[in-house]
């Protein structure tokens, strides 16, 4: 090989002759670095004893320590990550089958007025945050009565939401939601689904507007009802996008939505037991635990992160011919 | 089964009739289940319009009602009048983080994502792969927090609010996939022209993406517009209070009194925004989405579809 080529297609040249498609990469490469990469460096706070004073890299080294205070006997650890997994299991679950049934019920009806009202309604819970959500949800679980303690009788003494009211008028006593940790798990795994939902099955349509329709042609020709060509046809067909929708989910497992849990629940520490996933642990042990445990915690999650989401990717692999998740 | 073993007794056109009727079923649960979803997921909405319109008297002897008996402004006028500035100062502070965010963004956004959409670019493979990395693995939220703070200084900075959601990958390769759909050959005619690659990023492939830029533009301005964790991580300062951090700070310390936990005396002096207040700074709050929701909802859905159907 000639020098002159070589140096013509090495590092420095390639950089020079495409200097301004590199410029180009450079702002969004510069906050990756900032906002992504340099933290990565933080990670040796996890061995220290962190303190503000001596910065990260001053702070007295520990080793394990952390690592080890995290799993062992403290009981906070075993319930954060229970409630992690139960309410992501749940929400693949639900997350799954109701995005993928508004995709094939909208496929069913025609296009019309009704279509676009509820395809609009579907969406919109996606445009709020957490923050609007929770405060939404207030309206509805709001409660304001006392129990006599003679007659046993429910007296009203101010406002209460649309569930309370709707129980009440059942002839049951109503709750003070607020206060009863044992329903929020459902209650956010309700309102994750019931945000997702719109936006999630929009995924499952793109994949629907470009099945074959000769096929639904021929299934009708054949005597197919539509039940049968929803269960023969569009499902099996569906099952690419699912697989690599609930794979990328699991490939999450281990992390929760700390925006979502504090939106909702807020400082409310009655409740919060039943809802504190690994995220919002992470946080409030930063407050009160130190910088350093709260940091092993993280990284103990971001490792777990990894390596579900590399078996994921291996397993999309194998069951979708080695079209792997990215 | 039945269904089966029934029909061979009959005939073929009796047959079908039974066939549509079973399609007819399908139909009929199509729309009973889409518009029970509808219904589920626009009533909190408009509950929380109706509850903002009604006075707080009615509110505590009636409990909250889609329609109320009658129908006021007064929560409007008292938020405006007690803390009007306070509002208008977060509005300003959560409009300005929007526009600038979001235009900032954009061009960042497209401008890796055109460039990494050619292949004459040698290292595309790997910028991606930098990029990509930042989702699969990630330091977590206190060597981030501590960096932020320690060496960029953003606490009480209104830089804490841009730059670090200013950036998202997961737009950027949806970008990406619009322009690396644009043919060569008009790049190629233009270099020809004498464009370099600034002109045709401008030029070319900008105009020939609208409904991407539209997408990742709602995308980018809804992370804004909604954006309060960032406010909870770096502000003290009211004055920088964005909109949604504002109605954070009224709502959880509702939630934190309804519990029970907070002693009697303490809840007592904490004062509690009333029920329609908080359901009117809520209004306030996404008034703007509302407002834009039914223009922009079509091409935000056109723009995923095509998106996500190029995957």
């Amino acid at each position: 090989m000639n020098a002159g080529i070589v140096k013509k297609q090495g590092f420095l040249w390639e950089i020079k002759h495409n200097k301004t498609l590199y410029f180009m990469c450079a702002p969004a490469l510069v906050l990756l670095l900032m906002f992504s990469y340099l933290p990565m460096g933080g990670i040796y706070m996890a061995f220290t004893k962190f303190n503000v004073v001596d910065g990260i890299f001053g702070s007295p080294f520990v080793g394990f320590q952390n690592f080890v205070y995290f799993f062992s006997g403290n009981p906070y650890a075993w319930q954060v990550i229970s409630n992690t997994l139960i309410l992501n299991f749940w929400g693949i679950i639900l997350g799954t089958v109701l995005p993928i049934s508004l995709a094939i019920f909208m496929n069913e009806i025609k296009s019309g007025p009704f279509k676009k009202l509820s395809q609009g309604a579907m969406f919109f819970p996606y445009f709020l945050s957490w923050v609007v959500v929770g405060a939404i949800l207030y309206g509805f679980l709001t409660s304001n009565f006392r129990i006599d303690r003679q007659t046993g009788e429910t007296i009203v003494t101010g406002a209460n939401g649309v569930m309370n009211r709707l129980l009440m008028g059942l002839g049951v006593n109503p709750i003070r939601w607020y206060a009863e940790p044992r329903f929020w798990k459902a209650i956010i795994i309700f309102l994750n689904v019931w945000k997702w939902s719109g936006y999630n099955s929009i995924i499952y349509m793109a994949a629907m507007s470009g099945f074959d329709g000769s096929l639904y042609e021929a299934a009708t020709i054949d005597g197919a009802s539509r039940f049968q060509q929803i269960t023969r046809l569009t499902i099996p067909m569906l099952k690419p996008t699912v697989v690599v929708l609930v794979l990328m989910s699991i490939g999450r497992i281990f992390f929760g939505d700390t925006g979502m849990i504090w939106g909702v629940v807020g400082q409310n520490s009655t409740v919060s037991d039943a809802v504190n996933v690994i995220d919002t642990y992470v946080y409030s042990s930063m407050r009160t635990m130190g910088f350093g445990y709260s940091t092993a915690i993280g990284i103990c999650q971001s490792i777990m992160g990894l390596i579900m989401i590399m078996l994921a990717n291996f397993s999309a692999k194998k069951i979708n011919d080695g079209e792997g998740l990215f | 089964m039945t269904a089966a073993k029934n029909s061979k007794s009959i005939s073929a056109s009796e047959g079908r009739i039974i066939q549509s009727r079973k399609d007819r079923w399908v139909t009929i649960f199509s729309y009973a289940f889409l518009g029970l979803f509808a219904l589920i997921c626009l009533y909190p909405l408009l509950l929380t319009v109706s509850v903002s319109f009604t006075s707080e008297r009615l509110i505590a002897s009636d409990g909250f009602r889609l329609i109320p008996k009658s129908f006021t402004l007064d929560t409007y006028v008292y938020i405006f009048s007690h803390s009007g500035s306070r509002i208008l100062r977060s509005y300003g502070v959560t409009v300005f983080v929007t526009v600038v965010g979001t235009l900032g963004s954009m061009l960042v956004t497209c401008m890796i994502g055109y460039a990494i959409s050619l292949k004459e670019l040698r290292y595309r493979n790997v910028i991606a792969f930098v990029c990509n990395f930042t989702s699969i693995f990630s330091a977590g939220l206190v060597p981030w927090y501590v960096i932020c703070v320690n060496w960029y200084g953003l606490s009480d900075n209104i830089l804490a609010l841009l730059l670090p959601a200013m950036f998202s990958v997961w737009n950027m390769f949806l970008m990406r996939t619009y322009f690396s759909a644009i043919s060569p050959s008009l790049y190629d005619a233009a270099k020809i022209d004498g464009a370099g690659h600034m002109t045709t990023f401008f030029r070319i492939a900008l105009p020939l993406s609208v409904t991407a830029l539209l997408t990742v533009g709602l995308m980018y301005i809804l992370s804004y517009w909604n954006n309060w964790w960032n406010a909870l991580m770096f502000i003290n300062d009211r004055d920088l209070y964005p909109l949604q951090y504002y109605l954070y700070s009224i709502v959880s310390n509702v939630n934190a009194i309804s519990s029970g936990k907070i002693p009697a005396g303490a809840a007592a002096s904490i004062k509690l925004p009333s029920e329609t207040v908080k359901m009117a700074v809520t209004i306030i709050t996404i008034g703007p989405i509302i407002f834009l929701y039914p223009f922009i909802q079509r091409y935000f859905v056109r723009g995923i579809m095509t998106g996500a159907v190029k995957e």
